[in-house]
Order: structure tokens, then C-alpha cells, then sequence
């Protein structure tokens, strides 16, 4: 039987799940992963109804990552969502925050208009236009960056080597951190990597399959799949740095669609900082680092825990002279994608992330790391600290040199 | 002494259609059974609702007392009668010439059969083997014999019939050649006792021999074993027949949340060896495959047997030859006036054996009041407003499962309970979306005794973990309300995870097998039920 596949007669009820799931902690009403998912797949079976218990799921992957019968129960979760929604009215939120990648395609074509639409949304947010949506007035939203991260890329004059990656960056480092996209340029640079994009990705559909689009998600499936094949065929691995992309690319693909050379493309493609640990593993990464005097908290991100690769920021992080982080394992920060932007999830989502902001003040940081933009989001919003990805330290520590 | 006019015996699916058919024509009726209501061969089968195709080549007769039956009981029955409609299916296993026969067969005894391509089939019901060769649509359904039971008995106590459980036959009293009475002893307390009557109406199935030798007399029935295999989710939304003659492990039925595959055929010795065997699920499974080849992929939660009661005038007939027809004997003619006993026949044509049963003792009472059962509705449908109210409590499927099972009537107490008391709203089994004001329903009413018998009325434990989650948390319910009559909780807690247990040795491999560990740690481990562990 393949790794990834979906079949609910693995559940045993053992409701290890909802010990787990962080949504059915803090609301009654969900009631929680094993019956939306394994136990309602059987009825659903019987008599497709709506069940208004399914819109509770954030798909954060914690009742994956607990289960030990390897049932992908938020994936359950997300088919059946989809299939419940399919022909309703789409409301406006939930469509604008699917379709992300589009937004961002639109405004990298006319210079300033990031910045109108980052006042825009600000002023939207004041006003309560937002809410009228569907997205939280009060809920942290990604800002556009004025260059994308593909025009940033360009300018880049790389060293050359032979050794060759292909970077991946997808929709929130492309349109709004490319900051962290050049970083990881850099750090592959120092470590003796060319990097490559390839400007025909698409979004990786993690957004489209929480808002139910699982159509859209299947042809940008078909497309990155194919994409991916060619480069695996040429021996380039690919590099990701957002660990809900990485996530998709990797796993849910194979949970959700048909498409050939996935599963290959799986052991194809790493998160950056996974790679970084690789390279230290098999004693090629450039530890030529200077000092980095700070102290930091890590946050490890659900979407980088579904992936079962350790916590490979750690790993490569305690290498820095100077620089000391301790993982928070407070759990889940409540943000899980656009979940805790939704009007109607936000409270429940800072709920969620209560015991992760309470550590963060404990521990009395100024900076918080963490490998997922939306949970830095969350983090910088809820904790209110500044919130980084890792590989932005190890650009520093190189940088410190 | 109490005193009715007729009691009948046994609380299967025909002894509780005679009691409706008995209490609406206004014969003062009372029903008595061993055990719990349907314990019998009525919840030991394959849960179809015959359309008569599969009978239409062999037994013309039989497919039309079923086709028609089966018309009457999905209107009346709309609460236990899933119209799923059903596949005949050619398989490469199934000779060709057949399929003629019986197309002419259908037609012949005026049963829809309509080919459709394979392609389309395949598209309805994507599991089966893309090999299959051709395909039929027929109105089979599937009906759940507890709850038609269960709703029979809900409908004929409104007309004012009594339902004695756990309550068994000891003597059929008579005097000068005339039924004067039964003789019972009570399951629990073994205290005997008489009930006066004019009429006793044998509806004890494969138990029909057994109970006539308590009158002295003979009747010739056959038990004849069947094992059965449960699937945790449904692996199609039709009944699926194979298109060939009548044979074993040729039936899937969707029966609620699960599939049941059935089933194989042996004579039995007795009518209460209802054991399953390694060896029967295995050949049920081969030949299941040939429909659907990844069958070894979906988890099998339990075997199960029945007996049919095949009758025979010459005892010495068995198996699948003997008739599926039904014969009403009135044994005035072997010398005892008002005992007649009902054998033969098929779940699907229950409601005629009753009304032709009942015309029998009403002939005799000079009783003119024309049979009304195929006219009437045997619960009432839950009026909207009553469903909107439900549906507030229960989990999305909840509300129409509940309704199915619970009817009108029970479904408004239980609704009541819901909207009073919050605690009541819990979930005590997931599998099967039970709530706590339902097991307590069920639980309060007076034909329950034990779990099973809980479980019987509300599907509790009969879902995905058998039982490993329901169990205690019913228990505890019962505890709390004082319904344990009298009975140890780990006794309780004993008998019902070993009735599971039952149907599951004959499976243990797979994903049971896990289940089953995970059972055994909550049980013998955690609450320790077998005293293993000393303190």
C-alpha cells in the first residue's frame, strides 16, 4: 500500500485525535477530528448532508500527526468540506483568500499598486469592509512587498557552481517576504549551490483546498507535478521554505490527486533548513559562521510537524556561536494558512494560540522563529514580537563574518 | 390468571406482523419471545428486501409474493426500508445462458429489470470489478430487521397488544383437543407461570419443530445455517446480486452505515447454532472477490449466523432446495384446535404470512374486520418542525438516523429530553451518532434487560469500534439511572463486549485485530473487568 493514502477503515476510534486537535480544545461546538473525519466518512457514505461541524477544521494536521493508524483525517475533513460546498454561493473571503496567487499576480504587474493595496486593506480593516467579507478586521493580514520576489531574483548576480537546486518559493515569499527568498539564496550561495527558479510554478493549492476549490488545486497539482518531474529528471533537488507549500508538494498531493511522479517528487523536494541539517548531517554545510549574540524562542510550525523531518531549524540554529534558541513546543499557534483571518474564527484562533503567547512572554524574547509565514503572522500579532524565519539567522550569522 | 385471546410466539419479523395484524383487526393480543425482539434469525441475515429477482428463474411464485411485498413494505416501511434499488451482475464466473432465463423470468413475474451498460455501472458503483460483463437495475432494497421489529411493536402496542421478553415456552396447555393456555418461565428469575388464551400462533421460524414437539406434534422445519460478513463502510449504495443461480456469497447489501455480504448455506442441527466459522468467511470472501476485487482492502467488523427455518412436508429435505415458500398449519387437523404455527417463508413476504395467519384465527372469531396492514404506515413520519428541533442537538446524521430508528413517537421524547437536559445531548456512541437521551430511551423501555438489548434498538456498538468506547459510557448510564435491574455493572460490561466478541474471533486479522487489542487494553486493563490485575 502507498504512504500517503486515504482510507478511514484504518481509524480504531481511538480518539487520540481529539486529545490533540487544538480547535476542539477551546470550542464545544467542533466536535473534533474523529467524528468529522473517520466516523462521519462512513455516513456520509450513507446520506451526503451538510455538517456545519466540518468549517471548525483549520486542516493544522495535528490529528494526522497524532494518529497512530496513519488515517489523514484533515484531509478527510477538507474532501468532504469541498464536496459540502460545491454549488453554494462561494462567499467573497473565503474565494479572495483561496486565490491569493492571483492578487499577487495582479499587483506585481503595476508598480506601487502593493502599497494602495496594503493602505487599502488597512483602511477595508478600519472601516469594517473586511469583516463584510468574511476576513477578520482584527486579524494580522500578509502585506504585498513592492518587488516580487522573482523580479529581486533576477538582479541577483549568483556565483556560479556546479552543484544546482531549484528554488520554489510560492505565493507569501513571492509576494510578500521576499526578503526571506533572497536569504535563501544567499545561504545556498555560501554553501556552494546555484539556485534556479522556475517562474511556470504555480501556487501549490494549499489555500484552494481549505477554501474547497479542490478543482483549481488538482490543475496546479497537474502543473507543479509535471514542472517537478522535469528537474527531478535532471537531478536538481527543489528547495522550499514554507513549510505549508512544502507540506502540499510533499504529502497532500498524494492524499488528494493523481498525478505521475508525486510520490518521486516527495523525495525530491526539501524544506531549506531540512536541507541545511541534511548538508551538516553528511558534514557539507558551510559552518563558517560569526557571531550572532541573541536570544530567541522557536516556534515549530503544525505544517513542518505533519512532515515527520525532526525540527531541523534547532538542528542548524545551535550551530551559531552566540546565538541561543530553545523550542517553545507551546503547540499550535491558532493562524493554520488563512483560518484565523476568517471573521468568524478569529477569536477561536487566539484561543488556540493562547499557551504559545503566554510562553513567548514568559520567556521575555524580543524575536520569535519560526519556518511559516502565516504562523509568524500570528505570532507577531498575538505575542507582539517580531517574528523571523530561520534561515533569515543563518544569512545573518554568514553575513556576520 | 391473565387471559388474552391469541398469544403469539416468537419476536421475529413474522410474529410481530401477526401481532400488529392481530391488535389492528381488535383481537386482544399478546406476544411472547425467549429472548429480546429480533434476536433471532430477523436480525441474522443479509438485510434485503427482495425484489424476487433472485427467485424469478426458480420459484415464479416466490418472485411475486416478493415484488409485491417488497412494493408494499417501501411505502408502509419508509422507517426501516432503504429504497437503495439493486445490481444483478454478470460476472466472467456466471454462465451467459442464464442471463435470459431470467430476464424472461422478471418479466414473468412482473419485476423491473433494466440493462444498463457497464460503463454506467461502473460510474454508480465505482468498487465493483471493472470485469464484470452485464448488468441489471431491479427494485431490491434494504431493510433493517431490528428496527422493523422494533416499529411493528411500537405500532401494534398503540392498538393495544402486550410484548412479553425473555420470557420462554415451557408447555402448550390444552384440554379435550383445545389450546387453553401457555405455560412460560421467566429467562432472569426461571419463575414459572400460565397465561390463559383461546389461540396460540407458532412464529418461531427455525424454532417451529422444537416448539410443536412442546404440543406434542411435528412440524417439519429445517434450520439451515447462514454466515454473514459486516464491512465497516458501505463498498456500494446498491444491493449487488450476482446473476446466476441463487448460490452462496452472491448478495452485498448496504444496511446503514456498513455492507453485508452473505451468505453461505449448511444444514444446522440446531435452531440456535448461529456460531461462525474461520473457514465460512474465508469462502465467503473468495467468492465476494470476484464482484469486488480489492474486498480484501475494506475491514470486516464482525461474522455473524443465522438459521432459516427451510420447511419441508418431508422432513428429510435440506438446504437451498427445500421451498422458500411460506404454509400456515392449522393443527386442528392433527387434533389440536387453536395452535397454528407459521413456517417457511422469507423476511420479505413477513407481512403476508401474518395476514394470512391472522385470517386464520379470525375465521375462526367470526372476526370480519378486513387486514389493513399494507395500508397503513407502520410508524409515522416526524413532522418537519420535530426534525428541525432534532437536528439542533444531534450530529449532522444524527437526526435522520435517529428518526429512523426511533420513529415519531420516540424520536419527539427524545427530542424533549435534548431540549431539557444538556447532558442528555452527549454523544455516547460516535460510530453510530447515539446520543445519551436516546440509550436512555431505549434503556427505559420495558422489553429491555440487558445492553445487547440497547444496542438492538439503537444501533450503540455496532459501528467501527464494536463496542470499545459505548460500552462503559452506557453502562455508566444505566448505573446512574437506576436501569441496571438489579444486574452487576461488570457483569453488564462483561456480557456485552463478549457478544461482540462473538462475531469478531472469526475475523481477527487486519484492522479488527487492532480494535480488538485496543478493546482489550480499555477493558482488561484500565477497568480491569477480569481481575487480572490485583490491587
Amino acid at each position: 500500500m502507498s504512504k500517503h493514502v486515504v482510507n478511514p477503515d484504518l481509524c480504531t476510534a481511538c480518539t487520540v485525535c481529539v486529545a490533540h486537535c487544538p480547535v476542539a480544545e477551546v470550542v464545544r461546538e467542533y466536535r473534533g477530528p474523529k467524528l468529522s473525519g473517520p466516523a462521519s466518512e462512513r455516513l456520509r457514505l450513507l446520506s451526503p448532508q451538510d455538517d456545519a461541524s466540518l468549517d471548525f477544521c483549520s486542516n493544522c494536521k495535528n490529528c494526522d500527526i497524532s494518529c497512530p493508524s496513519g488515517v489523514p483525517i484533515s484531509t478527510l475533513n477538507m474532501k468532504a468540506r469541498a464536496k459540502m460546498w460545491e454549488g453554494k454561493p462561494e462567499p467573497q473571503g473565503r474565494k479572495m483568500m483561496a486565490h491569493g496567487e492571483q492578487m499577487g499576480k495582479l499587483l506585481a504587474r503595476f508598480p506601487g499598486a502593493a502599497s494602495i493595496v496594503n493602505l487599502g486593506m488597512g483602511l477595508g480593516k478600519s472601516l469594517g469592509m473586511m469583516d463584510m467579507v468574511g476576513i477578520s478586521s482584527k486579524a494580522p493580514l500578509p502585506s504585498y512587498a513592492s518587488t516580487t520576489f522573482y523580479k529581486q531574483f533576477k538582479s541577483f548576480k549568483q556565483k556560479s557552481f556546479d552543484k544546482k537546486v531549484v528554488f520554489y518559493p510560492g505565493c507569501t515569499i513571492n509576494f510578500n517576504q521576499p526578503e526571506i527568498g533572497m536569504d535563501v539564496v544567499k545561504v545556498l550561495q555560501a554553501n556552494g549551490y546555484e539556485v534556479l527558479v522556475d517562474e511556470e510554478f504555480v501556487c501549490c493549492g494549499s489555500p484552494l483546498v481549505v477554501g474547497g476549490y479542490l478543482g483549481e488545486a488538482n490543475e496546479n497539482a497537474r502543473k507543479n507535478t509535471s514542472l517537478m518531474n522535469k528537474w527531478r529528471a535532471k537531478g536538481y533537488p527543489v528547495i522550499t521554505a514554507c513549510t505549508s507549500c512544502g507540506l502540499m508538494l510533499k504529502q497532500e498531493y498524494q492524499e488528494l490527486f493523481h498525478h505521475e511522479g508525486m510520490d518521486k517528487n516527495a523525495e525530491n523536494i526539501y524544506d531549506i533548513m531540512e536541507f541545511l541539517s541534511m548538508l551538516d548531517d553528511e558534514d557539507k554545510l558551510n559552518t563558517n559562521f560569526g557571531q550572532v549574540n541573541d536570544t530567541m524562542l522557536y516556534h515549530a510550525p503544525c505544517h513542518l510537524r505533519a512532515q515527520g523531518m525532526g525540527l531541523p531549524a534547532l538542528d542548524v540554529l545551535s550551530l551559531i556561536p552566540g546565538y541561543r534558541i530553545e523550542n517553545a513546543a507551546a503547540g499550535c499557534c491558532g493562524m493554520s494558512g488563512s483560518y484565523g483571518m476568517q471573521a468568524n474564527k478569529r477569536e477561536i484562533s487566539l484561543k488556540v494560540g493562547e499557551k504559545l503567547f503566554n510562553r513567548i512572554r514568559q520567556a521575555g524574547v524580543k524575536s520569535v522563529v519560526s519556518d511559516c509565514g502565516t504562523c509568524r503572522l500570528q505570532i507577531g500579532d498575538g505575542a507582539k514580537v517580531q517574528a523571523i524565519h530561520p534561515v533569515q539567522i543563518v544569512a545573518r550569522a554568514y553575513a556576520a563574518k | 390468571m391473565e387471559k388474552v385471546t391469541a398469544i403469539v410466539i416468537g419476536g421475529g419479523a413474522t410474529g410481530v406482523g401477526i401481532l400488529r395484524d392481530l391488535a389492528m383487526r381488535g383481537v386482544d393480543a399478546m406476544l411472547i419471545e425467549q429472548r429480546d425482539l429480533a434476536h433471532g434469525t430477523s436480525s441474522r441475515y443479509h438485510g434485503l428486501l427482495h425484489s424476487g429477482a433472485r427467485y424469478a428463474v426458480k420459484d415464479a411464485e416466490a418472485g411475486r409474493e416478493c415484488i409485491e411485498e417488497n412494493t408494499i413494505l417501501r411505502r408502509i416501511g419508509r422507517h426501516c426500508v432503504e429504497a437503495t434499488e439493486g445490481f444483478f451482475v454478470r460476472t466472467v464466473e456466471d454462465p451467459e445462458d442464464f442471463e435470459a432465463k431470467w430476464v424472461e423470468g422478471c418479466k414473468n413475474c412482473g419485476i423491473s429489470a433494466v440493462q444498463i451498460s457497464v460503463e454506467e455501472a461502473l460510474r454508480l458503483e465505482p468498487n465493483l470489478s471493472p470485469k464484470i460483463k452485464a448488468v441489471y437495475r431491479v427494485p431490491d432494497a434494504a431493510i433493517d430487521g431490528f428496527r422493523m421489529v422494533w416499529q411493528n411493536v411500537a405500532s401494534a402496542r398503540r392498538y393495544g397488544a402486550k410484548v412479553r421478553t425473555y420470557t420462554e415456552v415451557v408447555r402448550i396447555n390444552s384440554t379435550n383437543g383445545q389450546v387453553t393456555g401457555v405455560t412460560v418461565r421467566d429467562y432472569f428469575t426461571g419463575q414459572e407461570y400460565q397465561i390463559a388464551c383461546d389461540f396460540v400462533i407458532s412464529a418461531v421460524g427455525s424454532w417451529a419443530g422444537e416448539l410443536a414437539a412442546k404440543a406434542g406434534l411435528q412440524v417439519g422445519v429445517q434450520p439451515d445455517k447462514g454466515t454473514l460478513i459486516a464491512f465497516n463502510h458501505r463498498i456500494a449504495s446498491r444491493v449487488i446480486n450476482r446473476l446466476h443461480q441463487a448460490s452462496d456469497g452472491d448478495i452485498f447489501v448496504p444496511h446503514g452505515s456498513i455492507t453485508i455480504l452473505g451468505t453461505t448455506s449448511m444444514a444446522a442441527d440446531k435452531a440456535d447454532d448461529t456460531e461462525p466459522s474461520v473457514e465460512e468467511v474465508k469462502k465467503l470472501l473468495n467468492i465476494g472477490r470476484v464482484l469486488f476485487e480489492n474486498i480484501d482492502d475494506y475491514r470486516i467488523l464482525r461474522a455473524f449466523t443465522g438459521t432459516r427455518p427451510l420447511y419441508s412436508a418431508d422432513p428429510n429435505a435440506k438446504g437451498r432446495g427445500a421451498s422458500r415458500g411460506f404454509v400456515t398449519l392449522d393443527h386442528a387437523h392433527d387434533g389440536l384446535k387453536g395452535f397454528i404455527s407459521i413456517v417457511g417463508g422469507k423476511f420479505t413476504t413477513y407481512r403476508l404470512m401474518a395476514e394470512k395467519a391472522v385470517d386464520m384465527v379470525c375465521e375462526y372469531l367470526g372476526n370480519k374486520t378486513p387486514c389493513r396492514t399494507a395500508e397503513e404506515d407502520i410508524v409515522e413520519d416526524p413532522s418537519e418542525a420535530l426534525m428541525g428541533r432534532a437536528k439542533k442537538f444531534f450530529p449532522v446524521h444524527g437526526a435522520s438516523l435517529a428518526a429512523s430508528r426511533l420513529g415519531a413517537e420516540g424520536l419527539s421524547r427524545v427530542v424533549d429530553k435534548l431540549e431539557k437536559q444538556p447532558s442528555s445531548r452527549q454523544l455516547v456512541c460516535e460510530c453510530e451518532n447515539v446520543t445519551l437521551a436516546e440509550v436512555e430511551e431505549a434503556a427505559a423501555d420495558p422489553t429491555s434487560f440487558t445492553l445487547s438489548d440497547v444496542r438492538r434498538k439503537t444501533r450503540m456498538g455496532m459501528g467501527t469500534c464494536q463496542g470499545a468506547f459505548c460500552t462503559y459510557r452506557t453502562v455508566g448510564t444505566m448505573v446512574a439511572n437506576d436501569l441496571t435491574n438489579g444486574q452487576d455493572s461488570k457483569e453488564l460490561l462483561k456480557d456485552f463486549i463478549e457478544a461482540r466478541w462473538k462475531g469478531i474471533r472469526h475475523v481477527l486479522w487486519g484492522n479488527a485485530i487492532r480494535e480488538t487489542e485496543l478493546t482489550r487494553g480499555i477493558y482488561e486493563g484500565t477497568l480491569n473487568v477480569n481481575g487480572a490485575m490485583k490491587k
